[in-house]
């Protein structure tokens, strides 16, 4: 009990060491060897998008949490910050984003308490591809897939960055937009044609990047069966800048979604 | 063979021991205040105020490493209970009566270490005022709850002092008038602590051979804080965020320590 400094800092180890299942291996053998069905039991977060502006990183998501064809729940928060500095979107497995979510908030309040100075950019980088890649064995059986967008404000070069990942754990850093969900292939194209034709998203303000997100996010709606869009509840966004984070209020949604309702042509 | 007579023996020759290593150290004050609690101390060299959990911090006086040790202890307890149940299921009374206690009581009481030499103040943000509590635990896993004011001290004594300079505890204090209270305390607690070290602090080094009485406490501090520095751990109340844990900077302590005496 007084001799804790094999595991000082590091949660994953603490975890390891008391035999809590989050983090069992790559590799670990399971009790059931094929695909369990679960797609009709488990929640799945469906379409997350995050754009760059002037200022950060903006983060907006739909509200629907879906079970196969059935929708479990229309109020899910797939935006969540995880400190001061860390925004995390989420789509896949709910069970297991809300695991790595309460993880990542743990381990990085742990590590600076512990050293006494935050974790590095790269370590908040490291630990969330740690969590994605343990997720392997689970997800190849048809569990617990689940795929994070990381938005950050970074001080040193005074940027917001954002960085997304693919289902084994590697990170990638994008220099203008991420998406994730079951929406995001669809729209994936649309992100470079408003690179190419309006103009870079971090040269925005941040009412042009929201106004460009919102649409993606009604494209994604449009194109896939499972995202909720807006036309029943409003998104979520949130915002990071070198002030931290904010909620964009519901009110300049609401003044952004009506001017695009006039705007399109359906 | 142990006797009861060894046993008493050796116990008093680790109390002994353990007692002396903290003789020296300097005093802690835990205070409420309005907007929160406060752990204010003096140091030499080593950072002595620190944060264990969302709304716990804590502070002692005794070996480095031990400190060290019941530090990791209590934050990795904190995470993982955090973690595996709720955040709200992290308490002092749990992680101070239940872990702590228990591991420095086995600690103290087996003749094949040396023992922990250690007194810590832990303090706790409730979530209304009149849940906020301190914990001063000892290194022979006895721990005492106070409310209001608390101080470690390097004897029973000096905290006895201390408590009596403290006067009665006040929810309404502001953090500044809290901190200067502290000082004050901690004041009574350091001369004591002196006073018993040489038996007289009035010899020739001492900067009190030539002061009143009323000037004395003034001088002490002055003299204490050229060696070394305020330290103020702040747990906030009404802080939207979590992390309510701050360690107060220099510029407010300056000013602080500026309208003292």
């Amino acid at each position: 009990m007084l001799s804790p400094t094999d595991a000082a800092g590091s949660l994953w180890k603490l975890l390891e060491q008391s035999g809590h299942p989050f983090t069992r291996e790559f590799g670990a053998v399971r009790p059931a060897d094929s695909h369990v069905g679960a797609g009709s039991v488990e929640t799945h977060g469906t379409t997350v998008i995050a754009v760059k502006f002037k200022d950060g990183v903006i983060a907006v998501g739909d509200r629907r949490a879906t079970a196969n064809f059935a929708v479990m729940y229309d109020k899910a928060d797939k935006v969540l910050a995880i400190d001061d500095t860390t925004l995390l979107a989420i789509s896949g497995s709910f069970a297991r984003a809300m695991d790595v979510v309460k993880y990542l908030r743990t381990s990085f309040k742990l590590f600076e308490r512990t050293y006494l100075q935050p974790m590095s950019l790269e370590g908040k980088l490291t630990e969330l591809a740690r969590v994605v890649k343990a997720g392997i064995p689970d997800a190849l059986q048809g569990i617990g897939g689940f795929i994070p967008i990381l938005a950050t404000f970074d001080r040193e070069s005074n940027e917001g960055r954002i960085f997304f990942y693919d289902g084994m754990g590697a990170r990638f850093e994008s220099t203008e937009f991420g998406a994730a969900g079951s929406g995001s292939m669809q729209i994936r194209g649309v992100f470079d044609y408003i690179v190419k034709t309006v103009k870079p998203f971090h040269q925005m303000t941040r009412d042009e990047a929201l106004t460009q997100a919102l649409l993606l996010l009604d494209i994604a709606a449009d194109l896939d069966a499972a995202t909720g869009g807006w036309a029943k509840i409003m998104p979520l966004a949130r915002t990071i800048t070198v002030n931290g984070i904010e909620e964009v209020p519901e009110e300049t949604l609401k003044t952004i979604i009506e001017q695009l309702d006039r705007s399109i042509s359906r | 063979m142990y006797t009861p007579f060894d046993i008493n023996e050796a116990i008093g020759h680790r109390k002994d021991f353990v007692e002396a290593g903290l003789r020296s150290g300097s005093p802690v004050v835990g205070i409420q205040c309005d907007e929160g609690m406060l752990l204010v101390t003096i140091r030499r060299s080593q950072r002595k105020v620190y944060e264990i959990y969302d709304r716990q911090m804590f502070s002692a006086i005794g070996r480095q490493s031990d400190i060290e040790n019941v530090r990791l202890s209590a934050i990795q307890t904190a995470h993982q209970e955090g973690f595996e149940r709720s955040p709200d299921d992290v308490s002092l009374h749990r992680l101070v009566g239940f872990a702590l206690s228990p591991a420095l009581k086995k600690a103290f009481g087996d003749q094949m270490y040396v023992p922990v030499v250690i007194r810590a103040l832990f303090a706790e943000l409730g979530r209304t005022p009149s849940g906020d509590c301190f914990f001063a635990l000892n290194y022979d896993g006895e721990y005492r709850q106070y409310t209001g004011v608390a101080a470690i001290a390097g004897s029973q004594r000096a905290e006895d002092k201390m408590l009596e300079a403290l006067g009665q505890p006040e929810q309404k204090l502001s953090r500044d008038e809290a901190i200067r209270r502290a000082l004050k305390g901690w004041v009574a607690g350091a001369r004591d602590q002196i006073s018993i070290a040489s038996d007289d602090e009035r010899d020739l080094d001492s900067p009190l051979r030539m002061v009143d009485e009323v000037d004395a406490d003034r001088v002490f501090l002055e003299d204490e804080l050229k060696f070394g520095a305020l330290e103020v751990g702040f747990l906030q109340r009404r802080d939207k965020q979590d992390a309510r844990f701050h360690l107060l900077n220099g510029d407010v302590l300056d000013k602080v320590i500026s309208d003292l005496y």
